[in-house]
């Protein structure tokens, strides 16, 4: 792994288990005889603290090591390969995005409409190129979850306005 | 356990209920196998409420038939494709499309089922002598050598999963101190569930398992650019190997075979382990190493049988100690407690019948696989070309209805979505997802026994290595961690040696 990752995610680590540490003094100790609900807490958020520390040392005594593609590139190269390497995240956010959106709608429009919708967009977001495929295809994974989950194995989903 | 013979418990799989739902699993495992997408543990997690409605016995023996399907399905895609469907696949990759490339793919699939086939049998056999052996000795387990099994557990599998030991077990304390939300596992307070009612009985098992593996795929899949893939065909009467492939593979399947096994028995993740140790061995006592890599059968058929039969040696912790130390046996383990089973030492006393038909399916499973996959491995293998972009929004379908189905809880979908964006920023920084979900299972077993141990002895901390059995765990773990800081100085003096990508 690149050192800078490498460091950049044990300082998130290191913050974790420091949070998770102080956290964790909310709940009694009590003794070594009977050990409280804090006990076992404070030990993992210590030995993830100890890793992640030790993770961080390594990754800064271990300076001149730029990964491969690095050190091949200039920076302008390099810029270009992290911009080729990322174009991927646009879509990731915008899935996120449309997740969480779907969690909202289903409240509002119920499970199998918003279903429905979520299939058709995350599959256009995949560049399904016409509307035609991915609207036989949601259609097609609505009226199968709906026969198994529904009416056979009785889980009941939430209903919206229309159905 | 009663008067009945385990003959007549291992006869239960053959009731029709257990028939179909051994079939459906193995399907359903080897689709999950090749198709990419959804890991074992995954898809596993999905079908628990599916299971809820076969009953105990049918429901396991489904959710068994995912687990070692996918090993089937695993295989081809790293003999086709070149790319493993899951860890234990990883080093037929070497061999297997090595041998695809020569046009010898029929054969090497052949050999893989088979191999896994004759391996299934054998941890059948074994299983009948090493389970109640084992449940016995474990009822000598008490509560310092449940926690110190554990600790071994995590160091094994700190050891081998990934390529950084470190960062294996920051995911496992991840994973355990995910384990601490909700009920205290002694004195039932309540911890980090922030007041909200659904974390009150911890994380959902199924949320993260679903999201982790199952959403983080899917955002791993969109972002990187669609790759042509190339897969090599399969010619049907190409299928048999011919009479030397045969006759080279009888011994590698034999060891294979025996040590898959055995290595199944130890904590960690045993398939993954097995298949590699195989192939070293393998390697090393071939008459021909400089065949390695290149197509030597012998690289296809120890591996592949010795994977197989460490699932199965593996399900021996898991039934007879109530321990899972893959992601795979820790989503069985969630279903057995949905489905009101407890696994451990009992088991085999209480209930003969699910432990016997769950271990029955194993070699009726092994056995439609044989007979299902070597004619439809043409089809399978087509599978593998399935677009992305119709295959994920139905992923993303079936890990919401998976994980809103357990509870019926929206807070449980919010988790999952959260796991599945923070899996996903994970792999990309190199931190790998299952030492996290064995952490997650378990961790309420190592903090009921840590504290257990320290209350019935009065406070004393020596009682968690005073015990024989705790010495020799303490020492095992002690030197896995020793032996891989020694090992690379003695690989070092052996540089000459000819060496393969692994």
């Amino acid at each position: 792994m690149n050192p800078r990752k490498e460091i950049a995610s044990s300082l998130v680590l290191i913050l974790f288990s420091l949070t998770f540490l102080v956290y964790t003094t909310r709940y009694p100790l009590d003794d070594w005889a009977n050990p409280g609900p804090a006990v076992f807490p404070l030990l993992l958020g210590g030995v993830l603290l100890l890793l992640a520390a030790w993770q961080l040392i390594r990754a800064l005594l271990a300076p001149g090591k730029p990964d491969r593609e690095e050190r091949k590139s200039s920076k302008v190269k390099a810029l270009k390969a992290f911009l080729r390497e990322n174009q991927g995240e646009a879509k990731v956010i915008i899935l996120t995005a449309l997740l969480i959106l779907y969690i909202f709608l289903v409240q509002w429009l119920g499970f199998f409409v918003s279903t429905f919708l979520l299939v058709i967009l995350s599959s256009r977001l995949m560049e399904a190129k016409d509307w035609i495929r991915p609207i036989v295809l949601s259609a097609g994974v609505g009226l199968f979850c709906y026969f198994l989950f529904e009416v056979w194995l009785k889980l009941s989903f939430p209903r919206g306005i229309v159905f | 356990m009663s008067d009945r013979g385990v003959l007549s418990y291992l006869l239960i799989t053959l009731q029709p209920d257990n028939v179909i739902a051994c079939f459906i699993g193995a399907m359903i495992g080897t689709l999950i196998g090749v198709l990419p997408g959804l890991g074992p543990a995954a898809a596993m997690a999905l079908v628990i409420p599916l299971t809820l409605k076969l009953g105990p016995t049918a429901g396991l023996i489904m959710l068994a038939g995912i687990y070692y399907g996918s090993m089937y399905g695993g295989s081809t895609t790293s003999i086709l494709v070149n790319v493993p469907g899951e860890p234990a696949s990883v080093v037929t990759t070497l061999d297997g499309y090595a041998m695809a490339k020569k046009g010898r793919a029929g054969a090497a699939l052949a050999i893989a089922a088979i191999g896994s086939f004759v391996a299934g049998t054998v941890s059948v056999i074994a299983l009948q002598f090493f389970a109640p052996l084992l449940a016995r000795t474990a009822l000598a387990f008490g509560p310092a050598e449940y926690f110190v099994l554990t600790v071994l557990g995590v160091v094994l599998l700190s050891n081998l999963t990934g390529k950084s030991k470190i960062r294996s077990l920051i995911m496992m304390m991840a994973g355990l101190i995910l384990s601490t939300v909700g009920m205290d596992p002694i004195g039932g307070l309540e911890r980090f569930s922030f007041g909200i009612e659904t974390a009150q009985g911890g994380i959902s098992f199924i949320a993260i398992t679903t999201g982790i593996f199952g959403i983080a795929e899917v955002f791993e899949v969109m972002a990187a650019r669609e790759k042509p893939m190339e897969i090599l065909p399969v010619k049907f009467r190409e299928l048999y190997p011919n009479r030397e492939e045969m006759r080279r593979s009888v011994a590698p399947i034999a060891r294979g075979s025996v040590l898959g096994f055995l290595i199944g028995l130890l904590p960690g993740p045993a398939a993954t382990m097995a298949s590699f140790a195989s192939y070293g061995m393998e390697r090393a006592i071939s008459k021909h190493p400089e065949e390695f890599g290149k197509g030597a059968i012998e690289g296809v058929a120890g591996p592949e049988s010795a994977n197989n039969a460490a699932s199965g040696g593996a399900m021996i912790p898991l039934l007879s100690l109530g321990l899972p130390f893959t992601p795979a046996t820790a989503v069985l383990l969630g279903g057995m407690l949905l489905h009101g089973i407890t696994p451990g030492p009992f088991l085999l006393r209480d209930r003969p019948d699910v432990f016997w038909g769950v271990i029955g399916s194993f070699y009726l499973g092994n056995a439609m696989l044989l007979i299902l996959n070597l004619p439809l491995v043409g089809i399978f293998a087509k599978l593998v070309r399935v677009s992305p972009r119709y295959l994920m929004p139905v992923i993303l379908v079936l890990c919401v209805i998976g994980t809103y189905g357990d509870n019926s809880a929206f807070f449980d979908i919010w988790v999952m979505l959260g796991a599945g964006v923070i899996g996903y920023v994970m792999r990309k920084y190199g931190y790998q997802p299952a030492p996290l979900v064995v952490g997650l299972v378990l961790g309420p077993v190592m903090e009921r026994s840590f504290r257990q141990t320290l209350i019935i002895s009065g406070g004393k901390i020596e009682s968690l290595w005073e015990s024989p059995i705790c010495s020799v765990m303490w020492g095992v773990a002690l030197l896995s961690i020793l032996l891989p800081l020694i090992v690379p100085r003695i690989k070092a003096g052996m540089q000459g040696r000819p060496k393969n990508r692994v």
